[in-house]
């Protein structure tokens, strides 16, 4: 649902972080608001339920300032993971240009990762798109909890389970401490724009 | 490792998942922790700990029931409202009232019934949006308060002078048949009735056939749980070692003996969860054939061929 305004030369576009229920989509965009000072637009806004958890979404706006002579801007949402708030999710899901994956790497949330890229699959469906061709990449999040002796799964495993038809660019990731956040939403904006481009030839 | 090491390292994670809202995760690992005290035959202060364990167990399912419960959909800030209406209206249009009234639909959408009714009310005024504005109200009464609000709303616009005939009777079939959906029958009265009882038949539409692009699943590995054998009512993990459409085929080594025995060809898999990069599904196989592997480095396992047959 990218806004083009070609006249002023500015493009606003969405961005969702999806996955299961607490494997840390709205820390990540926590640690970007603490971080990224100079790229963010204004209040980050939480909507949130019992423990934390998101009721509605998280929305953080950002600005990447000129590429290729067009000021853009970026949306930045959560979804809510638990699994009953599946027509929020749905409705914060639309009009999306790229995507982020967190998943879980803790053992005990294997199957909830699975089921929560099916989830994405079937509501990106329904609105027209594919999950082939959407931008699209994944953060295995947690890993620091290894250090501690918590069972995580290995990333091959997870690429296996989640990775192997997709082939999009994953990272290892830990919202808590910032590892992996910059690197998955960057590789995130790549892809976006150049998916943007390819269908509006924005650039000059 | 040593039995206490273990349930320290036990009770640790369980207590990482409690921290982290992992509600099942923690209380099953907590009550992996009792029976590992339970287990340990001389444990001086064993009562103590359990009571300290099951405390833990009883709080998480407070929080279970909290978040299972929640939320009643609160009422957002003016501020949240706002953002809400400007975040969620995805009109492509420039037009004014089109705007407002996906503005208004986005709250009730959020549940945000009590503004988005004075903003739908207000765009009743307007001839282009008013029974898009309608139906958004019916769904409001809906969701909010119940069908019988509803149908009241239904009988006051029935009443008033607001609506064009045809306008109304595209607000009563909308009602009608949303109400049937919940398994409501009501008889709205119409306005058109008298007039031409032919028009309900022209506006029939025609849902265009979408086509569903069919995308191909690759299973990468499947679990069975065994209604017989020894491994009966667990569930075993394959990977799938090759698949040509609804046939998976899986290498089981020599060593799982009793697992081969219980493979019988014909024998059928009621219970059996697909794992596949982009989805996971429950379903049912048979068991097509079972073949020793006589050469290669392989030599001696099994290879089973299931063929899914539902999912
Ligand atoms: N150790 C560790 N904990 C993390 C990490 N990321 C998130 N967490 C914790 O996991 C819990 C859930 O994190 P959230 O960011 O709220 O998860 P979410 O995905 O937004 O959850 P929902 O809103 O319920 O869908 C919190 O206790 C976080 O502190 C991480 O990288 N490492
Ligand atoms: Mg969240």
């Amino acid at each position: 649902m990218a806004i083009f305004n070609l006249k002023k030369r500015e493009i606003e576009c969405k961005v969702v972080y999806y996955g299961p229920g607490r494997c840390g989509k709205t820390t990540n965009l926590e640690y970007i608001f603490g971080a990224y000072k100079k790229q963010v637009k204004g209040e980050m806004v939480s909507i949130n339920t019992e423990g934390d958890r998101t009721l509605f979404f998280d929305f953080l706006p950002i600005g990447l300032g000129q590429i290729r002579g067009c000021d853009v801007r970026v949306q930045l949402y959560t979804v809510p993971g638990q699994v009953k708030y599946s027509s929020t999710r749905k409705l914060v899901l639309r009009g999306v240009d790229g995507i982020v994956f967190v998943a879980d790497s803790l053992e005990v949330r294997r199957e909830k990762n699975m089921l929560s890229l099916k989830d994405l699959q079937s509501n990106l469906k329904e609105y027209g798109k594919s999950i082939f061709k959407v931008p699209l990449v994944m953060q295995f999040n947690k890993r620091d909890l290894a250090e501690q002796g918590i069972p995580l799964m290995s990333v091959e495993q997870m690429q296996k389970d989640l990775n192997r038809q997709l082939q999009v660019p994953a990272f290892e990731g830990s919202a808590v401490k910032g590892d992996g956040v910059g690197v998955t939403l960057k590789e995130c904006l790549k892809l976006t724009l150049q998916s943007l481009q390819r269908e509006f030839k924005w650039a000059q | 490792m040593d039995i206490k090491q273990r349930l320290k390292a036990v009770l640790q994670e369980a207590e990482i998942y409690r921290s982290q809202g992992l509600i099942s995760e923690a209380q099953s690992k907590y009550k992996d922790a009792v029976n590992i005290v339970n287990s340990i035959e001389k444990l001086k202060n064993k009562e103590s700990l359990i009571k300290a364990i099951s405390d833990k167990i009883d709080a998480l399912k407070t929080t279970k029931e909290k978040v299972e419960k929640g939320p009643t959909t609160p009422e957002l800030s003016q501020k949240a409202q706002d953002l809400i209406k400007n975040l969620f209206a995805f009109s492509e249009s420039t037009d004014q009232d089109s705007a407002a009234l996906e503005g208004a639909v986005a709250l009730a959408k959020f549940g945000q019934f009590d503004r988005a009714l004075t903003e739908l009310n207000g765009l009743l005024k307007k001839e282009k949006v008013r029974v898009e504005a309608a139906k958004n109200i019916l769904q409001c009464h809906l969701a909010s308060a119940g069908a019988d609000e509803a149908i009241n709303q239904y009988q006051q616009w029935y009443t008033g002078d607001l609506f064009h005939a045809n306008q109304l009777e595209a607000v009563r079939t909308f009602l009608e048949e949303v109400l049937a959906k919940k398994g409501v029958e009501a008889n709205l009265p119409s306005l058109l009735e008298t007039i031409d009882p032919q028009l309900e038949e022209a506006v029939v539409e025609v849902q265009p056939q979408v086509e569903v692009e069919e995308e191909f699943l690759d299973i990468t590995s499947i679990g069975i749980t065994f209604d017989a054998g020894p491994r009966k009512g667990k569930m075993v993990e394959f990977d799938v070692n090759f698949q040509s459409g609804n046939m998976l085929s899986l290498i089981i080594s020599k060593q799982e003996n009793e697992l081969i025995e219980t493979l019988e060809e014909r024998m059928e898999l009621k219970d059996v969860q697909f794992f596949s990069p982009i989805a996971i599904f429950n379903g049912a196989g048979v068991v097509a054939s079972k073949t020793k592997i006589k050469t290669g480095p392989k030599q001696g396992d099994y290879c089973v061929d299931i063929r899914i047959v539902s999912t």
